[in-house]
């Protein structure tokens, strides 16, 4: 059948009209289907729902654990908030900032689903700029000493060691305050 | 900030035209704003929604406290939404700075502080402790980050954020976890409208990363042919790299929009210039008009105005209209509440006043 509207094209959609019991169709293609469902926006625009995918992910998730056999334990519950998984699941929303750390097994997929990534590059608060330097600094020194040990330079190595624990130890001290 | 009365700070609001509507900054035929949010919370202290009433009442006075001296806060004020009425925290909706779930929510101790230019809002407790936003005219992020980062620098000296090395800003949501930066920017796209080109692009960008929302955010409906794009990832990315990437992906739309434009003056002229100076008609003559038709209209001489086929408004006016004549603003200039039908005559009237100024 030819579209009612051009004439030109194969008719592949059809609208159903219902007015007080009477119904009418209408065969169109796709072009002039789209221009008329436009018309009379008889479809809404593609409404983004952040919920609706995050429940999905959170189900999604769910499913794959069944599947690789992850047994779930006791209902796993936030140390600080008291928040539980379960309920997590069900608002979407965490209950404080501890969450991210006491579900921080259930949550990394999550995320790594949702924003392609699990770990943040950004800003980082002047507070926080100091201790994470040491942490990156730490982290880097580490992988030198390695390599000074497999080259055998025993001296520097110690020098190396020496850097790590002063500022590992100047960590803790601010852990502990 | 300004000690004063919430009568006061809402009759300011009402004569005062936001900045971000000027329509002078870069690209404003076609770009009306950009935005940035970021959320913050504090250590310690659960998010909103789940908080005690005692835990958000020290939040809010927190915030105070942080807004009550710093001279970059020197012309804000603060609003307990729990004193507002109905009327009056939509009016603060369609002026933008405040959700509809901010709103709309019971929670007790929601605040709202803003800047006299109406450019810096503070939402607090909202679904995050702290929601900050910027809002500047035409397509500028990249000022806007510079500004909102300065504004967010402050606010640590006096608080310290949930913050961990591994997930960044920690939020409510997990949408928003890592930078907790929302960027977006509002488009006026009536060339590719008439053409049927939106919904294609919609598909296409909201495959890659982005989503697209109406006037007013998250769950409102597209209308003037205004869209507003925004990132959807927060994590993993840094702030630089989320507003460079969505300044591409609107650059790419902003061409199309400029392509569709020169081809349809160049083909099909008179009629343009017709819908143009007919839109213009009825709004400078309509005795009653509903907010869909007005803003539909509106969209259609703005449109005028961005091709040089109306000359004598200005794209400020007509941004500045697009939020006037929203039910609760209407009705706060008006200093009562009307019915639809007197909200209809009174709409008309405001038009008819403004456009023939």
């Amino acid at each position: 059948m030819l579209c009612q509207i051009c004439k030109k094209k194969e008719a592949t959609i059809t609208f159903t009209k219902i007015v007080g019991g009477q119904k009418t169709e209408i065969h169109l293609c796709k072009d002039c289907a789209s221009a008329f469902s436009d018309k009379f926006s008889i479809f809404p625009l593609p409404q983004f729902n952040i919920d609706d995918l995050l429940a999905g992910l959170l189900n999604a998730i769910d499913l794959y654990h069944k599947e690789e056999g992850v047994v779930p334990g006791k209902e796993i519950e936030c140390s600080n908030c008291h928040l539980t998984y379960n309920e997590f699941k069900q608002s979407g929303k965490l209950g404080c900032s501890v969450c991210y750390h006491d579900f921080r097994e259930q949550l990394t997929p999550l995320l790594r689903r949702l924003h392609g990534n699990s770990e943040h590059v950004g800003k980082i608060p002047r507070q926080s700029k100091g201790k994470l330097d040491k942490i990156r600094k730490i982290k880097q020194l580490r992988k030198e000493l390695q390599e000074l040990v497999l080259k055998e330079e025993y001296e520097k190595a110690a020098k190396t060691r020496d850097e790590i624990l002063k500022l590992e130890g100047v960590l803790k001290k601010k852990n502990a305050k | 900030m300004q000690n004063k009365d919430k009568s006061i700070i809402l009759q300011n609001l009402k004569d005062s035209t936001a900045e971000w509507t000027n329509g002078q900054g870069p690209l404003s035929d076609i770009v009306i704003s950009s935005r940035i949010r970021l959320a913050r919370n504090i250590e310690g202290i659960p998010f909103s929604p789940r908080a005690e009433q005692a835990e958000l009442k020290n939040i809010f006075e927190l915030c105070r406290q942080v807004v009550e001296k710093d001279p970059l806060f020197r012309d804000s004020n603060l609003l307990l939404l729990d004193e507002l009425t109905p009327l009056e925290s939509q009016f603060l909706v369609e002026k933008h700075l405040i959700s509809i779930y901010h709103a709309r929510e019971k929670r007790p101790y929601r605040g709202c502080v803003f800047n006299q230019k109406e450019t810096l809002s503070i939402m607090v407790n909202e679904e995050d402790h702290f929601r900050i936003q910027y809002l500047l005219s035409g397509l500028q992020l990249n000022n806007i980050w510079k500004l909102i980062n300065e504004i967010d620098d402050e606010i640590e000296k006096k608080v310290t954020y949930a913050f961990s090395e591994k997930e960044g800003y920690l939020t409510s949501c997990p949408t928003n976890v890592g930078t907790g930066m929302r960027a977006s920017i509002m488009l006026h796209l009536p060339a590719l409208a008439m053409v049927n080109g939106i919904n294609d692009i919609l598909k296409a960008i909201s495959k890659i990363g982005y989503v697209v929302r109406g006037f007013y955010g998250e769950g409102t409906e597209v209308m003037g042919n205004l869209f507003q794009v925004s990132n959807q990832i927060t994590l993993g990315l840094s702030e630089e790299e989320i507003i460079d990437n969505l300044e591409k992906v609107n650059q790419q739309i902003i061409s199309k929009e400029q392509k569709v434009r020169k081809e349809l003056l160049s083909n099909s002229k008179s009629q343009l210039e017709d819908q143009a100076w007919r839109a213009y008609g009825i709004l400078s003559s309509a005795r009653i008009i509903s907010s869909v038709e007005a803003m539909e209209l509106l969209s259609k001489v703005r449109f005028g105005v961005g091709l040089g086929i109306i000359s004598h408004l200005n794209l400020g006016i007509l941004n500045k209209l697009m939020l006037l004549i929203q039910p609760a603003y209407l009705q706060m200039l008006a200093g009562k509440v009307l019915d639809p039908f007197n909200r209809d005559m009174q709409r008309a009237a405001l038009i008819r006043n403004e456009i023939s100024k």
